[in-house]
């Protein structure tokens, strides 16, 4: 007997409706409603690497592009090693605003949240 | 440590006597040198050390500690600002483990790193009068020379770094007119050891926090993160350091290896990680010992289960 499941679906880069909101809300007060948000990481932080979020014209060459909720995201393609899988959510709740990274890489987070390792 | 001649030992003491009192002659080639170009080099290595680099000035050297993100010593770099480039010391063992690890944590900064070590050779001129020897011997290096402070032994002193094919000219130019001593490795692992600087594969690794080593001047609490940074300042506030480097002395004239177990009142309070010989037949040592282990204790250094009595001294 064959069991047959689902294709799982391919590892990406989701964003939420909630922050792709708030992404075009401080593009479009940065005066830039059609710029393409870069997602990454660096080398830094207390875990080692730091997530990065900017607002960029264009995405590099070499970038992988993820469409989602009217938004373009670009990652280059070593941090997207890092971050696939990674959901972007945007929390306002009382222990403080501002964007998340949920990333199923991350074995440890610093205490601030802005770095990881994996 | 076997038993030198007589001759071995005048010279030995006339280096220590240099190293210690005077100016010395080294040749530290075996140290590893990466050279990294690129307009984030400084930043990337300030994100990944313990010290403050990012104000580092053109012709300025400093020390920082690689760190992993458990707050452990991946090494200890000096890290040299040139015109253009940054000049990275490495211990002899690492350049390689170092350049792996920048490239790493390197993503999309503009940064190369090349390993110059066998390219280049390295002298350092080192002593409690290497700044009076400089202010009369330091002469514009001329191109492809790098020349910076660099006071790796405890004491003031200038790395001279130089194509390999000009190392020949420039230690026999040094040595025959400029009044400074050679010293060869016997006697600038007893300065070493005497003046507790940490090497790697000894002192130094990823079994160490730079607490424990001793390596505080080195941290920058105040600079923001880096990596390891959040073990490293919780360790420190909350007093949490459970062991330290201690220095140690004994005059029995008996062979010690590192390696050895260091005792107090019978109970293992520490490993001995070095060991040297003075030129007055004294014997010096390096170990990791318990916290609560007072300079001035009186411990015993165990041979073999031979104890040799010892006393922890200030560094």
């Amino acid at each position: 007997m064959t069991q047959q499941t689902a294709p799982r679906p391919p590892l990406t880069i989701t964003i939420s409706e909630k922050a792709a909101h708030h992404v075009r809300k401080f593009a479009e007060q940065a005066g830039k409603p059609n710029a393409t948000l870069r997602v990454g990481v660096k080398g830094g932080g207390c875990s080692g690497l730091t997530y990065v979020l900017d607002m960029v014209d264009a995405p590099g060459e070499s970038d992988k592009i993820i469409k989602e909720h009217g938004l373009t995201l670009c990652v280059d393609k070593k941090s997207y090693v890092f971050l696939a899988g990674t959901t972007l959510e945007y929390s306002d709740g009382l222990n403080g605003k501002g964007f998340e990274f949920h990333n199923p890489n991350a074995k440890t987070t610093c205490g601030c949240g802005t770095s990881f390792s994996v | 440590m076997s038993s030198p001649s007589r001759a071995a030992l005048a010279s030995l003491a006339q280096e220590y006597e240099a190293l210690t009192h005077g100016v010395a002659l080294l040749d530290r080639s075996r140290a590893g040198r990466l050279r990294f170009q690129g307009k984030d080099a400084l930043d990337l290595l300030n994100r990944l050390s313990t010290n403050q680099l990012n104000d580092l000035a053109s012709g300025e050297a400093r020390a920082t500690v690689l760190t992993s993100n458990k707050g452990r010593i991946v090494d200890v770099l000096t890290v040299a600002r040139q015109d253009g480039h940054l000049l990275v010391l490495t211990s002899p063992e690492t350049p390689r483990k170092v350049a792996e690890y920048i490239d790493f944590y390197t993503f999309s900064e503009d940064v190369r790193v090349e390993d110059i070590t066998g390219a280049t050779a390295m002298l350092s001129v080192t002593g409690p009068q290497a700044e009076a020897w400089a202010a009369t011997h330091m002469v514009n290096p001329g191109t492809d020379v790098a020349v910076f402070r660099d006071d790796f032994l405890g004491a003031p002193g200038y790395a001279v770094v130089v194509p390999v094919a000009r190392r020949d000219a420039l230690w026999e130019r040094l040595s025959r007119d400029t009044g400074a001593t050679p010293a060869g490795e016997e006697a600038v692992e007893a300065v070493r050891v005497e003046r507790g600087v940490p090497v790697y594969g000894r002192e130094l690794g990823e079994e160490y926090n730079p607490l424990e080593t001793g390596l505080r001047p080195i941290i920058s609490f105040t600079k923001g993160c880096y990596v390891g940074q959040e073990v490293v300042a919780r360790l420190d506030t909350y007093k949490k350091v459970q062991r330290r480097l201690a220095g140690l002395r004994w005059e029995a004239d008996a062979r010690v290896d590192a390696g050895a177990d260091i005792v107090l009142d019978g109970e293992g309070v520490g490993v001995l990680t070095s060991a040297a010989r003075l030129p007055d037949g004294a014997g010096v040592g390096l170990g990791y010992v318990k916290r609560g282990v007072a300079e001035g204790a009186g411990v015993s250094v165990d041979i073999l289960g031979k104890l040799i009595q010892a006393r922890l001294v200030e560094m």
